[in-house]
């Protein structure tokens, strides 16, 4: 009988505690030293109730909704349960009572107390009083005959004693225990128990095993013990069927006999090894509750606690089989959930072995059927299910769930709720009825007062609104339209749909519909112009945002959260019940507009183990993402076959596991995960106004804690929260001329991404090279555009790498055949790439001829690295154009532009932001003026004036720093160039150029752009004022006031 | 120094507000603020906070301590310790002023905040005269006080230099008496 332990929990202040759960076993009832009575509503409530009885609660008993307790004031008192009013006080003694206990019909209370008395009272008439009295030391602990005629109690004075009740009289004793003076100096507490229906045995614990004493002989019949059970028992309790015995040791162990056999069927050890003071069985028999001294409560659940031979008596039978119909005509109450809960779970369970027939259950199976049943009425309290089933996720808390699926007898699934992502439970008398990029609705709902309020984010939207919530409406959606409200049909009433449409220019602003009588609104949402409604009956309907019924189709499950951005409509509905804890959702995404289209067709939605659906929504790009229950935030991948993508765990960034983060919304430039943290709670409070906080996503991918695998998720990320610019561009072509423009911008962001990438990618590989990893290095370039590529085999050249160059330098070729992305991407790159880098030449067009003005470092740095021979396919790739200059390829020429690019990056790597182009823009006028087109002979360039300036001062720059490579030397030199003024780099120039009339003369017509763009670079550094008017001018100048605008 | 200086000051403390326009970054001397996004919090200095408030554009989001709980706990080692404890900012008793005047709506129990800040207050300036006082009865030459804020310094200020002052001309007069006719010499 393997059964699941669940983690600990602290319930009160450290010392005795007892346990208890109420009639129905929905609820825990714990009492400890701190004097609270706490009421758990399952081992996962955060807030029990409590009721504080006195300064200490040494012992509790509930039965029939009456709270006995024995408090510090040396009273029993009565509690009504579960409102925890006073309703007198049942006895008194002359010390403290140490336990009290009812009698199975609840009409009477037993107390023993440390002034060595046991009181019998009336529970009715508290005058009725019967006190035995025989004991010479405090009483430990009473317990009750089930048929009403004894009672026994074990005293410190080391016997245990049945007394004939009605004769006051000591029937029999037996000096069984250790004697002491005091209930705080016992060794053990000597928890009596005596079998519950056919009161046979009374269960003695004797120091580590326990005694059965037979009715009527008082023979001592048997001993239950265990070889593993050494330290003293010091609780016992029977099951509910009285087959089962269990027992809670001072050790912490925790042991269950099946009482016919004499065989231990379950062992347990306390977390903590902490003395088990309190045991309480679940009425349905398949949990066991119990409490330490240090004040924490625990839960054995998943027992199985039937057996084949049914010993049960047609009594136990009819007090066990009425609970159970109480649930079925819960379940009655609600069609559907009960053809989903009885029908499916039935036929689907794999996890219930004896038990197949329902018809079965009510003869031989009576703890199953209840406790399947039972299990699923705790899970639907009304705490539970409005946000998605609080509890089921919640059972599992940190708990191993391997054993779950052998240990559960029961098939665990609840189909959990719909629900609207963004709000708070219903039951709630304040809560958010959505919380969205848009606004908040909040509902009051008090005994005087039901009101809705509904605010915006931005009060430029709309003014705040207050509406009195005559229909009793429960959902809420908002947008920038229209708020839009639903109620759930009564009886009399049709549930009906209400739409503020407050963005309407006509005066009247509302509409309303009526649903067909019996079907009911489960789930709604405002798209642009449009407004969604999932009904009871497995329907969507459609209402255009005036009141216009659209669009009207069946859905394949019942749902269970809808939302809608712009024209996509999301619905997340059950497809199947789900086996032990999980939860089978199907997902659709359906796009409305001009094309209607599914574009996913009720796939199923992976959710983590065990957990269900907490939030669903869009990022504000029109992603669609959604939030599990363990917090787990997943996006779709558009790129790869719509899948879905872990983006962020929220519960990686909670500091304790109470704690949640209830997400709002999602953004995905910039990316921002925004969200409420909610202390010990899973949603927040309308008071105070929780503020919302920002995660940032993290993929989940490996070794994240070194450089490389940062760079492949900040890659990866980078790439998938780019996704949506392809995604809008191409919904947009396709809808309107005016969204054309709008995904005209987002290209241009897409370049700004390209950007980012290509920054990424520059150091992403200048990492793989640090590492020596030459293969990776080529996987790389795989993923690399042809720019970046070019500029991948400049490193690699310069980094003395030749091999891979090569090897670099033969993939890009193979490659653009390949990759349709890659040429995908190629276009828009081109398209944009103009812009830039005419900066550098400042309108002057680029020479058409195909000489191109390879104006960079990198060029320089071949010249005066003349011992270091170019190997020769990386170097053939730079001279390609400078042979062949009549037949100029398209190709070289974005090689050229770029390696201008990628020489001013390289200048400035360090310093550039890819979000600031801006700055690279700037920088470039001051990049040092160009060389000379790259040639073949090198003696024949024509020499820039950095290069004079350059033979001047090599020396005594390498004097300064006689260490520095040779590259360094350059860079060195660079610096110190730029830091000359601008008069002195103007002269520099004039040296250059008259210097080398006679190959200008030669080539005139390149030496005349050359000589035009030094100039102009000479003016433009002397003048900023000049240069920023032409960059003003300049298409790039727009794209970097853009991207500022991004922040 | 003005307490009302000292005001100013303070309000240069940045707060969170949570602002219901939107508005692009904003480029000041002091630096770049925003962006303001409805909805999203953002941390702006206080006396933008009060101007964005006054114009019913922002909510304010009280800072850390402002809250009952820590203010208690802070009030108690207030007056447990001799010594001045830390306080929560440098500015705490301005905050409280500026905040609670001015956004009250938007501070959970605000009236026990400004209790427990004018308690803490009290508490800590009673043992500011304490400790002139015995630094003026023993005549001390210096004295070192800690974790005192601005605010606290600039109240006894002017009456403890003042007054140090005169107990100095009192003492000189004291001591040279005798020797004033020489000082009229010169």
């Amino acid at each position: 009988m393997p059964c699941e332990r669940k983690p600990m929990r602290y319930g009160h202040s450290e010392g005795h505690t007892e346990v208890c759960f109420d009639d129905s076993g929905k609820f825990i009832v714990t009492c400890g030293n701190d004097g609270d009575v706490r009421i758990w509503e399952g081992l996962d409530d955060d807030d029990p109730k409590f009721i504080t009885v006195g300064e200490k609660a040494y012992s509790l008993a509930l039965k029939n909704n009456k709270l006995v307790t024995a408090s510090s004031n040396n009273t029993v008192q009565i509690h009504t349960f579960p409102d925890g009013d006073p309703d007198g006080i049942l006895t008194r003694f002359t010390t403290n009572a140490t336990h009290v206990t009812f009698n199975s019909s609840g009409s009477r209370v037993a107390a023993g107390s440390s002034d060595f008395m046991v009181k019998v009272v009336e529970v009715s008439d508290s005058s009725q009083q019967k006190t035995l009295r025989g004991h010479e030391a405090p009483v430990l602990s009473v317990t009750f005959d089930p048929k009403d005629d004894f009672l026994a109690s074990a005293s410190c004075d080391g016997n245990v004693v049945v007394w004939n009740i009605k004769e006051q009289s000591q029937l029999i004793s037996w000096p069984l225990l250790q004697k002491t003076n005091d209930v705080s100096n016992a060794k053990s507490l000597c928890r009596l128990a005596w079998q519950p229906g056919t009161a046979k045995f009374l269960a003695v614990p004797v120091e580590s095993k326990v005694q059965l004493y037979e009715r009527g002989s008082w023979d001592h019949v048997s001993t239950l013990s265990d070889d593993l059970l050494t330290q003293l028992v010091n609780v016992v309790a029977w099951s509910p069927c009285g087959q089962f015995l269990a027992a809670g040791s001072v050790g912490g162990s925790l042991n269950v006999w099946e009482v016919s056999s004499k065989l231990c069927v379950e062992r347990q050890k306390h977390e903590k090894g902490f003395t088990v003071c309190g045991l309480a069985w679940h009425p349905s028999g398949s949990q066991i509750a119990y409490t330490d001294t240090e004040g924490c409560l625990g839960l054995l659940d998943g027992l199985r606690t039937s057996t084949s031979n049914s010993t049960n008596t047609a009594s136990k039978q009819a007090t066990v089989t009425k609970p159970a119909k109480d649930y079925d005509a819960l379940f009655d109450d609600d069609d559907d959930d009960r053809v989903m809960d009885e029908g499916q779970s039935d036929t689907n369970s794999p996890v219930k072995k004896p038990i197949t027939g329902d018809d079965d259950d009510d003869d031989d199976f009576l703890m199953p059927a209840t406790g399947r049943v039972r299990s699923r009425a705790i899970l639907d309290d009304e705490n539970s299910l409005d946000t998605g089933s609080l509890k089921l996720g919640q059972e599992k808390f940190g708990d191993d769930d391997d054993t779950a699926v052998a240990s559960c007898p029961l098939p665990r699934w609840c189909p959990c709720k719909a629900f609207q992502p963004g709000s708070t439970p219903a039951h709630l008398t304040h809560r958010f009825m959505m919380w969205n990029s848009v606004g908040i609705v909040r509902d009051y709902n008090d005994e005087q007062d039901n009101a809705i309020d509904v605010e915006f984010h931005d009060t430029a939207v709309h003014h705040a609104m207050h509406l009195t919530n005559t229909l009793g409406h429960t959902m809420a959606d908002l947008s920038q339209e229209a708020v839009l409200l639903a109620c759930p049909g009564t009886d009399e009433l049709a549930s009906k749909l209400q739409c503020l449409h407050f963005s309407s220019w006509d005066t009247n602003k509302e509409w309303m519909v009526d649903l067909p009588q019996g079907e009911d609104v489960r789930a709604l949402c405002l798209g642009q112009g449009w407004a969604a409604v999932a009904t009871s009956a497995l329907m969507i309907r459609v209402f255009s945002i005036g009141g216009v019924q659209r669009e009207i189709f069946s859905l394949p499950g019942k749902v269970v959260c809808m939302v809608a951005h712009g024209e996509q409509l999301l619905i997340v509905y059950h497809r199947a019940p789900g086996f032990d804890g999980e939860q089978a959702l199907g997902v659709q995404l359906l796009q409305f507009g001009r094309r209607k289209r599914q574009l996913i067709h009720g796939e199923p939605l992976p959710l983590s183990h065990r957990s269900y659906l907490s939030w669903l929504g869009f990022t504000a790009e029109g992603t669609p993402c959604y939030v599990d229950s363990e917090g787990a935030v997943r996006m779709l991948n558009r790129s790869v076959g719509n899948t879905w993508t872990p983006v962020c765990n929220t519960r990686e960034t909670c500091k304790s596991k109470s704690d949640s983060y209830w997400v709002v919304g999602i953004h995905e430039n910039p990316q921002q995960l925004r969200c409420i943290p909610c202390k010990g709670s899973r949603y927040p409070p309308t008071l105070p106004r929780p503020a919302v906080a920002i995660l940032p996503f993290k993929l989940p991918l490996c070794q994240t804690s070194t450089e490389k695998g940062q760079m492949e998720e900040q890659y990866c990320r980078s790439l998938l929260f780019s996704n949506h610019f392809s995604f809008l561009s191409s919904s947009g072509y396709e809808i309107d001329e005016e969204a054309q423009s709008q995904s005209q911008k987002d290209q241009q962001e897409l370049l700004m991404k390209m950007f980012a990438l290509l920054f990424i990618l520059h150091v992403f590989f200048q990492l793989s090279c640090k590492l020596e990893r030459e293969f990776r290095c080529v996987e790389l370039a795989e993923l690399m555009t042809q720019k970046v590529v070019t500029l991948a085999i400049r490193y690699a050249s310069r980094s003395r790498r030749m091999d891979l160059a090569q090897r670099l330098s033969v993939n890009p070729f193979a490659k653009e055949a390949v990759s349709p992305v890659k040429t995908n991407l190629m276009p828009i790159t081109k398209g944009g790439r103009a812009n830039p880098f005419k900066v550098l030449g400042s309108g002057k067009p680029t020479s058409a001829s195909g000489q191109p003005r390879v104006t960079n470092i990198l060029d320089n740095m071949t010249t005066s690295r003349k011992s270091f021979p170019l190997s020769g396919p990386a170097g053939k790739q730079n001279k390609n154009p400078v042979l062949k200059p009549l037949a100029p390829r398209p190709k070289t020429k974005t090689q050229s532009t770029l390696l201008q690019m990628s020489g001013t990056k390289a200048s400035n790597k360090k310093t550039q932001q890819n979000t600031q182009p801006a700055a690279d823009t700037q920088k470039q006028p001051e990049a040092p003026p160009p060389a000379s087109p790259a040639d073949n002979t090198e003696n024949k360039r024509p020499k820039t004036g950095f290069q004079f300036w350059l033979e001047e001062n090599r020396k005594s720059i390498t004097a300064d720093n006689p260490d520095l490579e040779e590259t360094d030397v350059i860079k060195e030199a660079m610096g110190r160039f730029r830091k000359l003024s601008a008069e002195d780099r103007l002269s520099w120039t004039e040296r250059a150029k008259t210097g080398d009339a006679a190959d200008l003369k030669k080539r005139k017509r390149a030496e005349g752009g050359a000589e035009g763009a030094e100039t102009e670079k000479g003016q433009a550094e002397a003048d900023e004022n000049s240069a920023k008017k032409k960059k003003s001018l300049d298409p790039s100048s727009k794209l970097s006031a853009f991207a500022f605008n991004k922040k | 120094m003005d307490a009302s200086e000292v005001e100013f000051l303070a309000e240069k403390e940045t707060v969170k507000i949570i602002p219901n326009f939107s508005l692009d970054k904003i480029y000041l001397i002091g630096g770049d603020l925003g962006p303001f996004n409805p909805g999203l919090p953002v941390d702006v200095p206080v006396w933008l906070a009060l101007n964005l408030k006054q114009r019913q554009k922002c909510r304010i989001v009280p800072p850390a301590w402002m809250d009952v709980d820590k203010l208690e706990e802070m009030r108690d080692l207030e007056r447990k310790e001799d010594t001045f404890t830390p306080v929560p900012s440098p500015y705490y008793m301005e905050l409280t002023k500026l905040l609670l005047n001015f956004a009250s709506d938007n501070i959970p129990k605000a009236d026990e905040i400004r209790t427990l800040v004018k308690d803490i207050w009290d508490t800590r300036i009673a043992k500011l005269r304490l400790s002139a006082d015995s630094f003026i009865s023993q005549l001390e030459a210096h004295a070192k006080l800690d974790n005192l804020t601005l605010m606290e310094i600039n109240t006894i200020r002017a009456f403890l230099l003042d007054s140090l002052n005169c107990l100095y001309k009192l003492r000189s007069n004291q001591h040279s008496g005798s020797s004033k006719g020489q000082f009229a010499d010169f």
